[in-house]
């Protein structure tokens, strides 16, 4: 029996630390440090349909206890992905989640179309929200997010998260209708957007103004919306946003995530990701129970 | 000189001692027991273990050293290298490297002339050390603000045939590294440079103008280092980017699209 098995609606995984997606690559830049197949599954980094080069420097900066990022969602593109990535991470064992996004809802369909004509990807994560671009917040408001899930959902079979963003007004309410339209889980959360100003050149650090923020300073906004979420929904969360260690991973498991991913703690640790797995293993071992036991139990009657 | 990539690793190394230059800069020694396998041109994510949750994210940091005894030289300018330079001994540090693309091997014959300003000299240096062993002695031009802006000079002239320049004219010659290297450039030079991208640019243009092989050592914001962040992105002549960790630091001058004046 293994105590870190978890489902995230059908999709059943060997544990459940995931990495998150734009902090781990396409997970093929890990071999001189581990095996990456150890994991729950990967994030993708954010595929569009047509390869991106993303913003101009500067992308990112650190900021207390976080860093703001404004890379500009770039990526090889859905094919170059699929021909030149996802068999090498198939060969591997690695379960792999695409996390995509789209200029428009057409484009977000054509992406899942190609995902779906292939073999090899466990499930797809959207990506609704863009701290860095204007007026393409499609996750922003519940009825316009809804129609992009639908959308999706008829486009595949594949289980389907949603990745929202706290700067939606409501997430509950923006979750709750892309459960009413077909997603699988919601993702919780993506980066909020925050600022940095460089006083002696008197300009935003970062190139594109502002930009998305990561990192530990997230942490208490992310667990108290898994929270929520997991209080408001039946598909079940997966949660995010400044999961360091094991200790910071089971946080969001008792609150009710069903699995968790690590992000930016990566940059700091090609290792992170493995270490938050370690650990939770030694914790469940130590305390004879397993992870489904955990999930939710800090919401459960006393 | 190999320019073979050695496999990366992140340890923790104890702080060996930290040698203060002047106000402003800091040698920082780690005690690697193992033998880091860095060459010339490479660099290390470097973090204190004690630092907690800020400064969060490592530094870029090239390697002055690398062998035992693994240096990096360290100019206070923010958060974390404040931090750095008040490192002491037996501290512990995670250090994960080598990092990126070392320095070219020079064509054999030809008269190598290492360009550096500011911590830049750091691997210039290691890549003369490397150089001296192969019997080898490059030229250097070595430009600072003023005589206190020369960290290691004394070891750089040992190494090589230095030329100094200082912007306030308390050392050497008055003028900027660059004003002295138009002179050096002849057939059969090649050159390796390592400073402020300002000066780089210039470097580079020069370069081009006369022919010349030109290598320059990117320094730009990084949090990862080894190539998943995307936040260090370089503008290529391509009309795209490349990513300073994994297609560098070091780089052929001529694919990089320099923006003059504009600050790093």
């Amino acid at each position: 029996m293994n105590p870190l098995a978890v489902r995230v609606g059908d999709v059943e995984l060997d544990n459940p630390v995931l990495t998150a997606s734009g902090c781990f690559g396409y997970g093929l830049e890990y071999d001189d440090f581990y095996d990456v197949a150890r994991l729950g599954g990967i994030c993708t980094k954010g595929l569009s349909l047509h390869p991106r080069a993303g913003s101009a420097p500067v992308r990112i900066c650190e900021t207390p206890s976080g860093m703001l990022n404004a890379i500009g969602l770039a990526n090889v593109g859905v094919e170059a992905f699929c021909r030149d990535k996802l068999p090498e991470l198939r060969a591997r064992g690695v379960t792999v989640v695409a996390n995509v996004f789209g200029e428009s809802i057409e484009d977000f369909v054509a992406v899942a179309r190609r995902l779906d004509a292939d073999t090899g990807v466990t499930a797809i994560e959207l990506n609704v929200s863009y701290p860095t671009q204007e007026g393409l917040e499609l996750g922003r408001d519940a009825a316009t997010c809804a129609r992009l899930t639908r959308a999706v959902r008829d486009a595949t079979r594949l289980p389907l998260w949603v990745k929202l963003s706290p700067e939606t007004g409501d997430v509950v309410a923006v979750a709750r209708a892309c459960e009413g339209a077909g997603a699988d889980a919601i993702t919780a959360i993506n980066t909020i957007r925050g600022l940095a100003i460089d006083a002696e050149t008197r300009r935003p650090r970062l190139h594109d103004g502002s930009g998305g923020l990561s990192g530990p300073a997230l942490r208490p906004i992310a667990l108290r919306i898994v929270w929520d979420l997991a209080s408001a929904l039946r598909i079940p969360v997966v949660g995010v946003g400044g999961i360091c260690t094991a200790r910071d991973a089971l946080e969001f498991l008792l609150a009710g995530a069903s699995a968790v991913q690590v992000g930016t703690a990566n940059f700091q640790d090609p290792c992170a990701a493995l270490n938050v797995l370690v650990g939770l293993r030694r914790h469940c071992e130590r305390l004879g129970v397993t992870v489904k036991e955990l999930i939710g139990a800090a919401r459960a009657k006393p | 000189m190999t320019n073979e990539a050695p496999k990366r690793r992140r340890v923790t190394l104890p702080l060996l001692r930290r040698e203060s230059i002047g106000d402003s800069y800091h040698v920082l020694s780690f005690d690697d027991p193992e033998g880091t396998p860095a060459v010339a041109g490479q660099f290390a994510m470097v973090r204190g273990e004690r630092w907690g949750d800020a400064p969060l994210l490592a530094r870029p940091m090239n390697y002055l050293t690398s062998g035992h005894t693994p240096s990096i030289l360290v100019k206070v300018k923010d958060d974390a290298s404040a931090r750095l330079a008040r490192a002491e001994p037996g501290e512990p540090f995670s250090v994960l490297g080598p990092l990126g693309r070392p320095w070219r091997e020079p064509t054999p014959g030809c008269r190598p002339v290492l360009v550096g300003g500011c911590v830049g000299i750091a691997p210039l240096l290691f890549l003369a050390r490397q150089l001296a062993a192969e019997g080898a002695r490059p030229i250097s031009v070595y430009g600072g603000r003023s005589e206190r802006d020369l960290p290691l000079d004394d070891e750089l002239g040992e190494l090589t045939d230095m030329h100094v320049t200082t912007e306030d004219g308390t050392r050497g010659t008055r003028g900027r590294a660059t004003d002295v290297l138009e002179a050096l450039l002849a057939p059969g030079v090649e050159v390796f440079t390592c400073g402020p991208d300002r000066m780089m640019a210039r470097v580079a243009e020069l370069c081009a103008h006369r022919d010349v092989p030109c290598e320059v050592s990117l320094d730009t914001p990084m949090a990862c280092g080894y190539g998943v962040c995307l936040g260090c992105p370089v503008p290529t002549t391509q009309g795209g980017y490349l990513y300073a960790c994994v297609s560098g630091p070091c780089v052929d001058a001529r694919a990089i699209a320099w923006t003059p004046g504009e600050s790093p």
